[in-house]
């Protein structure tokens, strides 16, 4: 760590791994009610733990970036964050509004619009809350004493992130309009601007990690953002097929959608390629299994899993069955989650000063919640394969078709369990590395990352 | 091989291009929407009922145009399917249409959101959404089981049942939203024991008289559950069928004994 206001991220971190355990907490709920064991259903009916769920994990996500921006920023622009005060008071704030609307969800406060069920009000504080990151963050990249690509991209999706909170906020009486905005945030963000940051964070590990000379990081980090920006805006229109919007959205989204794995195949060959490069000679290696586990998961999660329904031909079966949510939870976890996790075990020993990594706790941290991942993907694959074919290839009765398909959440509530401890085995290896200090600035951790071998002089590409 | 300065070039005009092509497809959509989805039809009262659809965050749990928490039914066609009659039984009561299947809120709503709900779906039932939800194509193939669906051997011949008026009750009180009976109703509605998990249809009623007494008929609507545990028929009375209205529906169906067909 080179800034002492670098360890804001810690706190950023900590509150992000609080409501990663709450989002697991209802997503066992949900799991629970789906084979009949809804006896909260007085106090949290599915819809409730539903959006709980889902926001806590966005919650949790953008309190990951921000953290990792906090950590990332300074260090990149070589100078002190500009206002640490500001981190604080946002901080504090946004964890207050998140809880507020977290609450309303139990009485019943919300826009129940998918993804965006934030009641309104509370829209305009969480603008306020990002303006205040962004002028934070901005300003520490304006007056830096450099500008990497690293940080120009990662402020660049950060701020675009942000922009396109807005068209969310816009109201229509047509359900069909509705729905094409709230895309425009949800779609936009985690397969366009969201990768930005992903792609900004995956490059800095691959900098710090592998020790690769960063022109050639960064550049490839223009190519791979690029793919996902030139197949993901219009591949937008994988959302816009079945929603009364115009016919030709079904051959516009059927095609970039297409070329979407394309952009997550890339980002997998460029960490794969730069840890080969760099002879995976860093200490860290928690940091770098996370990285490079985050680059393959994305790529299976979101590309293939992704792929495998975006198909107009194949999306009107699959529209609207558990398929999406199959899909849904591997990518999340593979592109976002991953990252996040790798931050921060790449930043814990560095803001620390302790050498935590590598031991038995965070092999089976990473092992176990990944198994778990994956099996709980797959019972919901086999749940949303048995759905489609029930209900809507052969007709019957969706809580007839509900009740058959009740087997695999028992298989999906094992595999939670799995993930569950992975996720405990992590949070445990987190509470050890204990809090953030001066004395880590500058500290052996710096000189372990110095002393590491150097990689060979890479030839001229 | 690249430069940097090139791959940089390739992210901004890339982006700047497909942005492009991106709101240009939008001004289009906006164009054509009005027209694809009777735009002119929203009244007020469509308006009111997606306030509520948001409000109480339907989409927690249902799922519209295909989108939302696949944990209860998809209702973009709902009003074609039940019937406006069945969907207002249904709203006041949930949990008394499904008994011991999955549980929806009861929503405390008065009959007039009750009416603004159904306006929305109903303007939703509407739009047109390039064939979504698509017609199941395998159901022709299924061989209805002659041995347990009634339907097949339990209605009269259309013919017959055309001469015979169906009183309205059986409408108003949601019987048809799974029941057939005199041709009208929803064919093949399977649902399952709550207890048991079996899977069983709603029987066609035309020929009910042949099957039961009046006793056994009148037990029956008045407390399945206490007849058959876990029978998906829900108890309707007395919140919803007075016990003389009972009886009006019983003396209906074994009154279709004169039209039945001896041979």
């Amino acid at each position: 760590m080179k800034f002492k206001t670098q360890k804001i991220a810690y706190w950023f971190f900590a509150a992000a791994m609080l409501l990663l355990v709450l989002q697991i907490i209802y997503g066992f709920i949900m799991g629970f009610a789906r084979i009949g064991m809804d006896g909260l259903h007085e106090w949290i009916p599915f819809n409730t733990a539903r959006a709980t769920h889902t926001n806590l994990l966005v919650f949790w996500l953008l309190l990951g970036f921000m953290g990792s921006a906090y950590f990332i920023i300074p260090e990149e622009s070589d100078r002190e964050l500009m206002w640490p005060w500001l981190a604080w008071i946002q901080l504090i704030s946004f964890l207050l509004v998140g809880v507020v609307a977290l609450i309303g969800y139990h009485v019943n406060w919300w826009e129940g619009r998918k993804f965006l069920e934030i009641p309104r009000p509370l829209d305009y504080l969480v603008v306020v809350n990002v303006l205040a990151f962004l002028a934070n963050i901005g300003s520490t990249v304006w007056y830096g004493k450099r500008y990497t690509t690293t940080s120009i991209v990662l402020y660049f999706g950060l701020l675009t992130a942000a922009l396109l909170y807005l068209p969310g906020m816009i109201d229509f009486d047509n359900q069909t309009l509705d729905s094409f905005y709230r895309w425009w945030v949800v779609h936009l963000w985690v397969e366009g601007v969201w990768e930005l940051i992903m792609g900004a964070l995956l490059c800095y590990l691959l900098i710090k990690l592998t020790g690769v000379d960063r022109e050639l990081v960064e550049k490839w980090l223009y190519i791979i953002v690029g793919l996902t920006f030139l197949s993901g805006i219009l591949g937008t229109g994988h959302h816009y097929y079945y929603i009364g919007a115009p016919r030709y959205w079904l051959m516009v989204g059927g095609i970039f959608s297409a070329l979407e794995p394309l952009a997550f195949l890339g980002m997998a060959i460029y960490a794969l390629a730069m840890a080969k490069k760099g002879g995976r000679r860093h200490p860290n290696k928690t940091a770098l299994n996370w990285t490079l586990g985050s680059a393959i998961m994305s790529f299976v999660g979101a590309g293939f899993l992704g792929f495998a329904h975006t198909l107009p031909q194949v999306n009107m079966w699959t529209h609207g069955t558990l398929v999406t949510a199959m899909h849904g939870h591997l990518a999340f976890w593979g592109a976002y989650a991953m990252i996040v996790l790798a931050m921060i075990a790449y930043c814990l020993p560095v803001m620390t000063g302790r050498k935590l990594w590598d031991n038995a706790p965070s092999g089976a941290a990473f092992w176990l919640s990944n198994i778990g991942m994956v099996g709980m993907t797959g019972a919901l694959a086999v749940a949303g394969i048995t759905q489609v074919n029930l209900e809507r290839r052969m007709g019957l009765d969706f809580l007839s078709v509900q009740k058959e398909i009740e087997v695999h959440f028992i298989g999906m509530l094992l595999a939670a369990c799995l993930f569950l401890l992975g996720i405990l085995f992590f949070l445990w290896n987190f509470w050890r590395f204990g809090l953030p200090n001066d004395e880590a600035v500058h500290s052996d951790v710096r000189a372990a990352e110095r002393d590491a071998p150097t990689p060979e002089p890479l030839p001229a590409s | 091989m690249l430069t940097k300065f090139q791959a940089r070039a390739f992210f901004l005009g890339g982006t700047a291009v497909f942005t492009g092509i991106f709101l240009i497809l939008t001004i289009d959509t906006h164009r054509q929407v009005p027209e694809q989805t009777n735009d002119s039809s929203i009244t007020p009262q469509v308006a009111a009922g997606k306030k509520l659809w948001e409000q109480n965050n339907c989409m927690g749990c249902h799922t519209l145009f295909g989108e939302g928490a696949y944990y209860a039914p998809e209702l973009t066609k709902v009003v074609d399917r039940r019937g406006r009659d069945w969907i207002k039984v249904f709203m006041k009561d949930p949990e008394a249409m499904f008994p011991g299947q999955r549980k929806m809120v009861k929503y405390e709503f008065t009959d007039q959101e009750i009416g603004e709900v159904i306006a929305f779906l109903e303007w939703c039932g509407k739009v047109d959404l390039n064939g979504f939800p698509a017609e199941p194509p395998l159901k022709k193939l299924m061989q209805p089981d002659t041995g347990t669906m009634a339907s097949a051997s339990g209605e009269l011949p259309a013919s017959v049942a055309a001469t015979v008026a169906l009183p309205p009750m059986f409408e108003q009180k949601s019987c048809t939203g799974c029941h057939r009976i005199l041709g009208k109703g929803t064919p093949g509605v399977m649902l399952p024991n709550a207890v048991t998990g079996e899977v069983v249809p709603a029987p066609a009623l035309d020929l009910v008289h042949q099957r039961k007494t009046r006793e056994e008929l009148i037990a029956w609507i008045s407390d399945p559950q206490k007849v058959k545990p876990g029978s998906p028929m829900p108890k309707l009375t007395p919140a919803l069928v007075s016990p003389q209205e009972v009886e009006q529906m019983v003396d209906f169906l074994l009154s279709l004994k004169a039209h039945t067909p001896t041979n």
